[in-house]
């Protein structure tokens, strides 16, 4: 069971990690921003296929790797899982490396093509954009924290009845494998640490429909599209993960509350299940995601002439990776090697968003 | 769609002010219709907030639309309603050094009013 779940998992990174130069926005390739004319350029079609390439070589050896090692020795079950999480960041490992790479040569080839200079950049925007966005609204983020206000309550309410140890950590079969002394403090560690994290999930809603629907003036129907897709889908994607969690830690905290309320087997189930059903989610996002305005599309730029593209905003991306803009006020900026958002780190507002609550996360976990 | 040029001689707010109101004359944006909020558009734009704001300041001035706090801008301008005598003053005015440069360089008043008549075309065919 362990083995199967690690394997799809270490898959599933493995495709991702392959195929996601044909699955991010075709005008920025590792990285770098290239216009639309020359972004199916014979030379860049052959960099993202050398990077697949070498990518899937490694992955078909890690998987296969994998396979036979829990085949011929019969392993100790934590030996098995440590190695099967450590497997997929050895792959992300590699395609990094990869993608300085070739983040490196095609900086290079756009400097010596200097594929820019006839070209007129601006900056563009459809004011009709804003009225097509569907991402959901930041109050449905309210429904889980309702749940877990229930159960502080609940859990107060019980607190004199509850045994002198608490369990703090739970191994990932869901059964508790460390223990506290009872205090107000133990008890309501978990619904404090679920109410955080819902609320970084509202901010992060909230400031991800505060930012910019980026249209590319190269490409405008396409980018639109993309836009509104990824704002759409990874708002659901979000909430989906809200309401895990908020099932997750709450199950942990009744199972705290009333002794062994659920089985064993619906501890092995939760965090399994979890899991399959995030896979299924992130799959669905980069499919919806990843075939508007990439490769995937096809040939179809339509509509625009091509001397007229987006302003080049390489330098605001530092290494291509770390988004820096202190003019744009945008917090959340799609991802340009993965599919996803990404912080604007000349905003303080965005540390706040995701590094304060995983301070606090700390400091409570540290304080037990 | 807004399209703002960096390399223009015209400064960025000047052009954000310009295209709005030919959104409006061609019929994009209406009466009553709201603007982003300063934040949003300049979002949208990957522009600073200054020059949004600079240029609702300029379109309020105008008299164009009417901004609203934190909301955006909603557009007061109605193109059906008879202009007020104190707005073509004023438009006779920002005219005058224009009609004078034409003058300067020679131009008569029936080449004048061809060249405005081209520019209305221009302007509703864009």
């Amino acid at each position: 069971m362990e083995f199967i779940i690690l394997f799809i998992t270490i898959l599933f990174v493995s495709i991702l990690q392959i195929t996601i130069p044909f699955l991010v926005k075709r005008n920025v390739v590792f990285g770098v921003t290239i216009p639309y004319e020359h972004a199916q350029d014979p030379k860049i079609m052959q960099y993202k296929k050398r990077y697949a390439l070498i990518t899937a070589i490694i992955s078909v050896i890690v998987l296969i790797g994998f396979l036979i090692w829990s085949q011929v020795n019969t392993l100790q079950q934590p030996k098995l899982v440590l190695t099967g999480s450590i497997l997929p960041f050895v792959i992300l490992f590699t395609s990094m490396i990869l993608y300085f790479f070739f983040h490196y040569k095609l900086s290079k080839l756009k400097r010596e093509e200097d594929w820019y200079s006839n070209i007129r950049q601006v900056h563009v925007t459809d004011l009709r954009a804003r009225a097509k966005d569907e991402m959901l609204s930041s109050f449905v983020h309210l429904i889980p924290m309702v749940i877990t206000a229930t159960l502080i309550l609940l859990s107060a309410n019980l607190f004199e009845q509850l045994p002198n140890q608490i369990p703090i950590h739970w191994g990932a079969d869901g059964q508790p494998d460390a223990f506290t002394d009872k205090s107000w403090i133990s008890v309501l560690n978990l619904p404090f640490i679920l109410l955080i994290m819902q609320a970084m999930f509202l901010a992060i809603n909230i400031f991800t429909k505060r930012s910019g629907i980026k249209i590319q003036a190269g490409n405008v129907t396409s980018s639109t599209l993309r836009q509104l897709r990824l704002r759409k889908y990874s708002s659901w994607f979000l909430f989906l993960t809200n309401i895990l969690i908020t099932i997750l830690f709450s199950f942990l905290q009744l199972n705290l509350l009333y002794d062994q309320l659920f089985s064993d087997r619906w501890l092995l189930f939760f965090p399994f299940g979890f899991l399959f059903v995030m896979l299924i989610g992130a799959l669905v996002l980069a499919v919806k995601v990843g075939s508007v305005d990439s490769d995937l599309e096809g040939k179809g730029i339509t509509g625009q002439t091509n001397e007229q593209e987006s302003v080049d905003e390489d330098k605001y991306w530092k290494g291509g990776i770390f988004y820096f803009n202190p003019h744009d006020p945008s917090i959340f900026v799609e991802k340009r090697f993965s599919i996803g958002w990404t912080l604007n780190f000349a905003n303080p507002i965005g540390y706040v968003v995701v590094f304060l609550p995983v301070i606090i996360i700390l400091i409570l976990s540290f304080t037990l | 769609m807004i399209s703002l040029n960096p390399e223009s001689e015209l400064p960025l707010y000047r052009q954000l002010t310009n295209q709005i109101m030919e959104a409006i004359v061609r019929d994009e944006l209406a009466t009553n219709d709201m603007l982003p909020s300063v934040r949003a558009f300049a979002s949208d734009l990957g522009v600073n907030m200054h020059t949004v704001n600079k240029s609702y300041h300029e379109l309020e001035t105008k008299g164009i639309i009417k901004i609203v706090p934190k909301k955006g801008a909603i557009i007061i301008a109605n193109k059906r309603q008879q202009i007020t005598a104190h707005q073509l003053n004023k438009l006779g005015e920002a005219f005058q050094p224009l009609v004078v440069e034409a003058l300067v360089n020679g131009i008569s008043q029936q080449e004048l009013q061809d060249l405005i008549t081209k520019v209305l075309v221009k302007i509703k065919e864009d």
